[in-house]
């Protein structure tokens, strides 16, 4: 595997929720990550998927430190950042920078496309000396696929594609080696999707990226990903190559996940088998005992209510499961294919 | 046929000059037929089911021309009182964002027993009662006590499962769902798409599915009309489109997604961008992103070809799409 990037380990982010106001006192915490462990190769794309409120931006933020963890690490290289400060943290945090979902709300409506490319060389002068700037922001218009001319453009004067596009051209300004996306295409129409997502895939091999691609649609994190991260209620519940998790899924909740994809095949309608789950998530304050998915599983039994699955390869997997043997945070893992 | 569009134009006025959102869309739905109308942003899609519902806003809206005849009647010539006693009695829409389509300060009980005090003049009590039976149908747990809450007590996919009880209230012959399920999860997704499709074959109702999600469409739908630019660029029951397309744009779109099933290589990305509404482009509005496009469809807009007896395209070279 190649050399080690980023990597977390036990990462934690609880938000205290208090009641009163002279006197403050916590009366429990939305636990909204709860124990993630993860490694990035050079570039490499790891893909975290999971439905709404399952943590999934909360480790996004964390990685690129705008949420401090509660607790756990979050190695850059070797070198736990979320114990530095001042000078050392913004060495790191150069290179690994960010790409948001909403291309309409994460660019300054008052500044030049010009301003928001370049924004980023104020905090780090050294990558580019004054002078050279403008230049710059024209060559990273370019790679982006957008006409350098347009630097004086303001965002409103660009489609949603193209926003996204400048987004990710701001992401790559500090040349760093790691880009955390969150939600990159999910808010862009399905002929623009596969643009942005040519262009991601483009730039990777370009300068060697390496990529967090976090997102809800499972064809497109199968797409861009090499190795992908299931998110359940704050916990990474299996995790493998795209392979391993698509047509080998050993957790019950990957399986219904993907179960319920739509495919766009109208013949997969009547000998697809559909794992349609009861109920909802339950609240991050409230998390079930045990195996936290325990309340909307199929399999569930009493087990499951006392001990917590730890994230593991299961013995029989080990044992004799082929090459497919990959991490399941299940007592009763078990393959089951559902992706027709 | 339960409803008809024919030939419908509406366009909107602003500021910056006239868009012109709907271009000559005809489309109809049987009763207990499926009919996905897929589309981008802008593609129209939403102001043909607008105006068909007669929830257009005007100004800034104008319907320009067009028809809609539903069970009869052209409803763009009833008066707007004709028109409210059918709207959610004979047909009702589902949209996408339920928490701002619900009001915030009224209980879900309330707003439910609202279509049968209004409508059938029931009393408030027994709107109540049927209120409950709704909120069972849609399979809401626990109905006689959630029945007194508030919309914020509820989940994206119960607020759409509210949704759906209240369109089906008053068992309207035909539901317009406008991205009913975008807002919610996949699991969530499933879950709501699966009951709106138990729902419709019990009561045969006519089904308008206005989306942007193949997916979605090939899981439900009996025929599909594609949008672009504010025409229906191809129109065929839905296997024929997924096997082979006959329209560029069409294929285009199919080819664009990621599939689930497969590691993909290098998507097939549509080049450009959709167009101006306020500058739809001579000719065949798809032509400056079109593979196929030639002098023709620079000049000339094509009509919706024949292509077999329950199928369409609006290309010129139709015959080199299905076949390539």
């Amino acid at each position: 595997m190649a050399e080690t990037v980023l990597e977390a380990g036990n990462l934690v982010k609880h938000y205290p929720l208090t009641r009163g106001v002279v006197f403050r006192k916590q009366v429990g915490a939305v636990k909204a990550v709860d124990g993630v462990d993860f490694r990035l190769g050079r570039g490499e794309t790891l893909g975290i998927v999971g439905e709404s409120g399952c943590g999934k931006s909360t480790v996004a933020k964390m990685l690129v430190n705008l949420e401090r963890p509660t607790a756990g690490s979050i190695r850059y290289k070797g070198e736990d950042i979320t114990r530095l400060s001042g000078r050392a943290l913004k060495a790191v945090r150069r290179n690994i920078q960010m790409v948001f979902q909403d291309p309409y709300t994460s660019l300054n409506p008052r500044m030049t496309v010009g301003d928001i490319i370049g924004e980023p060389y104020d905090i780090h002068p050294e990558v580019a000396p004054k002078g050279d700037r403008r230049r710059k922001v024209q060559e990273l218009l370019d790679v982006v696929g957008l006409n350098p001319e347009y630097i004086n453009r303001y965002p409103h004067q660009f489609s949603g594609g193209q926003r996204q596009r400048i987004g990710i051209a701001r992401g790559l300004a500090l040349r760093p080696e790691v880009i955390v996306a969150d939600e990159p295409v999910s808010a862009l129409d399905v002929s623009v999707q596969a643009q942005v997502i040519n262009l991601m895939d483009r730039l990777q091999s370009e300068f060697d990226l390496a990529y967090i691609f976090i997102a809800h649609d499972l064809s497109i994190v199968r797409h861009i990903s090499d190795r992908i991260g299931v998110m359940y209620l704050g916990r990474i519940v299996e995790t493998g190559t795209d392979t391993e998790i698509y047509d080998h899924p050993t957790h019950p909740y990957t399986q219904a996940l993907l179960s319920a994809v739509p495919v766009p095949d109208p013949e997969a309608r009547e000998r697809r088998e559909r794992i349609i789950l009861s109920g909802d998530v339950p609240s991050p304050t409230n998390i079930p005992s045990g195996c936290r998915f325990r309340t909307r599983c199929w399999k569930a039994q009493e087990r499951c209510a006392l001990e917590v699955p730890a994230l593991a390869v299961p013995a029989w997997f080990a044992a004799g499961g082929g090459p497919a043997a990959h991490a399941s945070a299940c007592h009763f893992a078990a393959e089951k294919h559902v992706v027709p | 046929m339960l409803l008809e569009v024919r030939d419908l134009h509406v366009e909107f006025h602003t500021r910056d000059g006239v868009a012109q959102a709907v271009n000559g869309v005809s489309y109809g739905v049987e009763a207990g037929e499926t009919l996905a109308v897929l589309g981008e942003s802008g593609s129209g899609k939403s102001v043909t089911a607008q105006a068909v519902m007669g929830i257009l806003d005007m100004p800034p809206g104008r319907i320009t021309g067009g028809e809609v005849v539903f069970r009869g009647r052209d409803l763009l010539r009833l008066k707007e009182d004709e028109r409210r006693r059918i709207r959610g009695a004979e047909m009702a829409m589902i949209f996408q964002d339920a928490l701002s389509s619900l009001n915030p300060v009224l209980s879900v009980g309330d707003q439910l027993g609202e279509m049968f005090t209004v409508h059938r003049g029931m009393s408030r009590k027994d709107a109540r009662a049927k209120a409950v039976e709704l909120m069972d149908r849609v399979r809401i747990p626990a109905a006689r006590e959630r029945v007194r809450q508030y919309p914020h007590q509820f989940s994206g996919g119960m607020r759409q499962r509210i949704m759906i009880a209240m369109a089906l209230a008053l068992e309207p012959a035909l539901i317009i769902a406008d991205e009913p399920t975008t807002a919610l999860d996949v699991t969530v997704q499933a879950q709501v798409m699966e009951l709106l499709a138990e729902l419709q074959r019990e009561y045969r109702m006519g089904l308008i599915l206005i989306t942007h999600d193949l997916g979605v469409v090939a899981d439900v739908a009996d025929r599909i009309a594609v949008m672009y630019a504010g025409r229906i660029v191809e129109s065929a029951p839905v296997h024929d489109i997924y096997k082979a397309p006959a329209h560029p744009y069409t294929r285009g779109l199919l080819d664009s997604i990621p599939r689930l099933d497969q590691k993909g290589r290098e998507l097939y990305a549509i080049k450009g961008l959709p167009p101006n509404l306020m500058h739809i482009p001579p000719g065949c509005a798809f032509h400056p992103r079109c593979p196929l496009a030639r002098d023709v469809c620079r000049t000339h807009e094509p009509p919706l070809y024949e292509v077999s007896g329950t199928r369409g395209s609006a290309c010129h070279f139709w015959t080199e799409c299905l076949n390539g």
